[in-house]
């Protein structure tokens, strides 16, 4: 094979590499804008959730203070609606965990799309001597680096996100 | 009225031990991190600090050493509410100077009956 053909063919792996990376970064582009959509849809949510608890709340203790002394039966029932709050107050906490389990896959997905952007960037410099298969050779191995670290970012524990610890969750120390 | 200082980079966790407290009657008062939560401290008297312990700018373990510097801070309790659970972490936090320790998804009535204590 000459090395003008030689030359050819590594340059059109090169290229084919150049799909790969923009593939993949057109995809995780879509997947870190998913990501921060719901992390905004589940923002607003618990936003719009508390505020209702904090609006039904304030009125249980204000009704629960103008109950007339002798009626105790009716002021109980009210801090029975207001435990009941507070137990949906509880479990909604579960919303901080996925955001920070939301925000740990957001870190990993931007290092990956900034692997596969060192990758593009390297496609886009010229080639100093085109007609030699080396060069083209080392262009692809160094692209290939770039997309593998992306890849591997997958593995990495981008921001350890802290997890339920079921066992813990609840308990109090005091010192 | 007591006034307790609640801080979390989390708004909603912040409005959730702000439900919380003011269904109880106390008056609250609420910081993003822990620099802001120093600056909310040392402009206002507070009776009780709840902080996050993993929050931007400043960790809790971090403002509770920064409090504890302040003559206004020396008695006043800091309770750590976070997710982090280790006995480590939690070591640092008494060794800081915290009154207790939390961990999150916190009971609410829990969460009360420990503030009533320590302000007691």
């Amino acid at each position: 094979m000459s090395e003008e053909h030689g030359a050819r063919d590594a340059a059109q792996a090169a290229d084919l590499l150049v799909t790969v990376a923009t593939s993949l970064n057109e995809r995780l582009a879509l997947t870190a804008g998913e990501l921060a959509r719901s992390q905004t849809m589940l923002r607003e949510a618990s936003g719009e959730l508390m505020t209702a608890f904090r609006g039904a709340a304030d009125r249980i203790v204000a009704a629960q203070r103008s109950v007339p002394s002798g009626t105790p039966d009716r002021r109980s029932e009210y801090g029975v609606v207001l435990d009941h709050l507070y137990r949906a107050v509880e479990h909604l906490q579960s919303h901080d965990l996925v955001n920070q389990l939301i925000d740990a896959q957001k870190t990993r997905v931007d290092k990956m799309r900034e692997q596969l952007e060192q990758a593009l960037a390297l496609a886009s410099t010229p080639v100093a001597e085109p007609q030699r298969p080396d060069q083209w050779i080392e262009r692809s191995r160094q692209m290939l680096d770039c997309i593998v670290a992306g890849i591997r970012q997958i593995d990495e524990d981008a921001r350890a996100p802290v997890h339920k610890d079921k066992k813990h969750a609840g308990s109090v120390d005091l010192f | 009225m007591k006034t307790i200082l609640a801080v979390d980079d989390s708004a909603t966790m912040r409005e959730m031990v702000a439900f919380v407290l003011e269904s109880a009657g106390y008056r609250v008062i609420e910081a993003e991190d822990g620099a802001q939560g120093l600056d909310r401290a040392t402009a206002t008297s507070v009776d009780l600090v709840i902080t996050d312990q993993n929050m931007p700018n400043m960790d809790g373990l971090t403002l509770v050493r920064s409090l504890r510097e302040l003559r206004d801070y020396k008695s006043v309790p800091i309770l750590l509410l976070t997710t982090e659970s280790s006995d480590a972490m939690k070591a640092q936090g008494r060794a800081a100077g915290a009154t207790g320790w939390l961990v999150k998804p916190f009971d609410p009535a829990t969460l009360l009956e420990v503030v009533q204590k320590v302000l007691r």
